[in-house]
């Protein structure tokens, strides 16, 4: 009986520490996900803390500059309709690689990563979703086989 | 051929729908006739599925646009293979080849227990039935994959180029074998509480269907690295994407339950726990399905959404209170026979170590639901990444793999002293002494020391294991070394094919440690001719190449690769673009060496300028994630190939210092 209870103290001990590993984890490493209009309407609350932000790229707005430290990027986002209809954007900056799917005169879907500085949103990722014209309407995912057969 | 394939599919469900019926009604009734009737019934739905996907290879291979599916993820000028591997490179194919899958292994069940596990037969052909008429009615009345178009485009969109790759070809297929492979246990589980047969008959009977579903589970997720690896782009192979955890949760309480099983087997305990684990890995599997099908959490790859959802999460719900329901009611039965005897004993590294399998289970879950879960609770979306993974998991890993050294060497039941000193204090002693050399060579990074460590502690703990049974056999029988090893496997293929696959999981400990804690990453921008360095090679960019073909246009950038002043070899990282989709993708190059693998991505090219950006890694030791997955596939070989029946001398005599305990 006795090694039982021992047992039971060290799966509690041993519960705890994953609680709390995954407790600090998330304080340390969470991000705010937030749609365009989320962001904006509490954009100086914001500043430098760790964001993600999904948007449209909007067209022509993509001012790309090839320097020694790699590719320099300014563009707006802003919400998942047409340009027309595109309401208040959000100014980004990256250096670094884009994504395949990243295309120059604007368009693409994005999740961008990063924090929010001095009217700008400084970009450390940026990813792109599938092309849309690419996908089936009513099937987003379906271009990558069915469960778990991306990776990435 | 089309209209063979979608009325194929609707027998398949009318049948698979009888065939529950009378497999129920049969065992209630305890008429044979109809419990046989029910069997029938499995393998004309088997039949039917394989008509029906035959019917849609057709039209994928002959490239018949009036199916929209054909149109949609095919093209004149794919290249056969990926016409066939179209089949599953879509929402509606993909559901049909998970039946194929899920049929063919009912199929064999049913065949395989004929005569045996008779009282158990009805209530899993039942289950397995259950589970074709969620995917069954899928395909037929949510997306089904004989759709016509009201016009027949000339051209078809093609398959999304990420995925015309050797690995996505055999991916989808592996982790599908993975995936429904976890249904069968499942399905014995549910009959064993159906019918109150609560031994370990069940167990037993489907030990080789859940090592088959483990391996090709592991399979699965590695063949899905090695794909990100070569064709994403982004010098890793793994990101913690919600799509790969949902591959990598199963595989956790897959790896759990074939260890609890042994105490299980053994000494009569952990009933409850084992019915846990794999009605938690089925379920796993369906939300796994679910999480890449819904949208509900973005992912990089599948940020949108799709109709599927609502159907997945009501199956799962309905699976889970049935389930669940049916243990708890059969919780008298599954009481345990046994107690533990000691904290210092096997078994209690074998609980330790579902622990943490499970533990890494609900954090790796937590994490991916947990931008659903801040929503729902504090109305912010807060979303965790990779940090958060590595974090949470690397210490747990570090546990793991300690007792991955331990389980082996420490005594059954109640470690002495003695047996202490002898079998473990050894190959700890190498362990350590490892750390310390590394230490001394300049290593300064704790967690690889500590990993290393741990890695040197089971590499030794196992190889004493493999010597001392080779000596016992030679002092005993007088054999040569090398028959006395082969005679040693033979004679106990589960525990030292586990043991061969223990070495495997070492090694992409290793993996996972040089590339963590050792990668070195440089982005630059160069003009031709420019040179830089990473680690102790000296790159020079040598311009651009181009050439074109009706399916692919290429540009690739020549890149030397310098060491000491000697050209090594040219590699070409190179950007393509796929015309019938109008897709760029990137193609990595990669020098590979047992120490590091040189990784380089062309980022961009400006053609006026001529300049190009280019992304060098060194990934150290990542090449034994690969050669690990090797020896992980040989262990599983030699722990899954049938067993000779005259081999069943008492494993006790190969292995000193142990208590009395059969072979495993």
């Amino acid at each position: 009986m006795e090694t039982k209870y021992k047992f039971l103290v060290g799966s509690l001990l041993l519960v705890a520490a994953v609680g709390y590993l995954m407790y600090s984890g998330v304080q340390q490493t969470g991000m705010y996900y937030l749609t365009i209009d989320e962001f904006l309407a509490k954009r100086e609350a914001l500043v430098d803390e760790g964001v993600r932000i999904a948007g449209r790229v909007k067209v022509g707005s993509v001012d790309k500059r090839m320097t020694p430290n790699g590719e320099e990027f300014d563009f707006e986002i802003g919400d998942f309709v047409s340009e027309a209809e595109m309401g208040e954007t959000i100014p980004v900056y990256y250096l670094g690689v884009t994504p395949d799917m990243f295309k120059s005169e604007g368009g693409s879907d994005v999740i961008i990563e990063g924090k929010y500085r001095e009217g700008k949103l400084v970009a450390q990722t940026v990813m792109t979703s599938c092309p849309s014209k690419y996908e089936a309407e009513e099937e987003g995912a379906a271009a990558y086989g069915a469960a778990g057969a991306t990776d990435g | 051929m089309d209209d063979v394939g979608s009325l194929a599919l609707l027998f398949a469900w009318v049948l698979a729908i009888y065939g529950i019926g009378t497999a129920l009604y049969g065992a209630y009734s305890r008429r044979r006739d109809f419990v046989a009737s029910a069997e029938n019934a499995t393998l004309a739905v088997w039949g039917m599925v394989l008509v029906s996907t035959a019917a849609l290879l057709h039209g994928l291979i002959t490239s018949d646009f009036s199916l929209k599916y054909v149109a949609h993820y095919t093209s004149t000028t794919l290249p056969l293979q990926y016409k066939v591997a179209a089949l599953w490179g879509g929402q509606a194919g993909s559901l049909l080849f998970w039946l194929v899958i899920l049929t063919s292994m009912a199929a064999v069940v049913v065949l395989q227990n004929r005569e045996r596990n008779r009282e158990l037969m009805p209530y899993v052909n039942a289950t397995l039935l259950v589970v074709c008429i969620f995917f069954l009615s899928m395909v037929n009345f949510i997306t089904p994959p004989f759709e016509r178009l009201a016009f027949i485009p000339p051209e078809g969109r093609d398959l999304n180029p990420l995925l015309q790759n050797y690995w996505m070809t055999i991916h989808p297929p592996s982790l599908y074998m993975g995936f429904v492979g976890c249904t069968i246990p499942f399905a014995f589980a549910i009959a064993a509480l159906a019918t109150g047969r609560l031994d370990d008959v069940w167990i037993r009977t489907t030990r080789r269907w859940t090592l088959l579903a483990w391996f090709f589970l592991s399979l699965g997720n590695l063949f899905g690295a090695e794909w990100a690896y070569l064709v994403l782009g982004w010098g890793g192979y793994w990101a913690w994407d919600p799509v790969e955890n949902a591959a990598f949760m199963p595989w956790l309480t897959c790896t759990a339950f074939l260890h609890s099983v042994m105490i299980q087997e053994k000494k009569n305990m952990l009933k409850v726990w084992n019915m846990v684990l794999v009605i938690t890995t089925f379920l796993l599997t369906i939300f796994g399905t679910f999480l890449t099908r819904s949208g509900v959490i973005s992912s990089v790859h599948s940020f949108t959404q799709s109709g599927l959802g609502p159907f997945f999460m009501s199956f799962l719900v309905f699976a889970g209170i049935a389930s669940f329901g049916l243990m708890f009611w059969r919780l008298r039965l599954l009481r345990s026979d046994n107690e533990l005897d000691s904290l210092l004993s096997r078994e209690t590294a074998f609980l330790l170590n579902n622990l943490i399998l499970v533990g890494i289970c609900f954090a790796v879950f937590w994490g991916t639901v947990f931008p659903v879960v801040s929503e729902w609770v504090r109305g912010v979306k807060i979303t965790v990444g990779p940090p958060f993974f590595n974090k949470v998991n690397a210490p747990l890993g570090m546990i793991l793999l300690f007792l991955t050294g331990l389980g082996p060497v420490i005594a059954w039941r109640r470690a002495s002293w003695s047996n202490l000193q002898r079998n473990v204090l050894r190959p700890m002693g190498f362990g350590l002494a490892i750390g310390v050399f590394l230490f001394i060579g300049g290593m300064r990074h704790y967690y690889a020391l500590v990993s290393f460590s741990l890695c040197g502690f089971v590499v030794a703990s196992v190889m004493m294991e493999f010597f001392r049974g080779v000596r016992a056999r030679q002092a005993m029988m007088g054999e040569a070394p090398h028959i006395a090893l082969a005679r040693l496997i033979g004679k106990n293929r589960r525990r030292y094919g586990g043991y061969i696959i223990h070495i495997g999981v070492v090694m992409m400990f290793l993996a996972f440690t040089g590339t963590s804690a050792f990668k070195q990453e440089r982005q630059i921008t160069v003009n031709p001719g420019d040179s830089f360095e990473i680690g102790n090679y000296t790159l020079r960019y040598d311009g651009v190449e181009s050439h074109d073909t009706p399916h692919i246009a290429y540009l690739k950038a020549n890149v030397a690769v310098l060491q000491g002043g000697e050209l090594l070899e040219t590699l070409q990282p190179e950007k393509r673009f796929y015309k019938k989709p109008e897709q760029p993708t990137t193609e990595v190059a990669i020098r590979s060496t047992l120490g590091a693998d040189l990784y380089l991505v062309l980022g961009s090219y400006d053609e006026p300028t001529k300049m190009a950006t280019i992304i060098a890694y060194i990934n150290p030791l990542v090449g034994f994630l690969f050669w690990g997955g090797a020896v992980l596939v040989l262990g599983t070989f030699v722990t899954i190939w049938p067993q000779r029946a005259a081999a069943t001398a008492p494993a006790a005599i190969y292995s000193p210092g142990r208590n009395t305990v059969p072979a495993e």
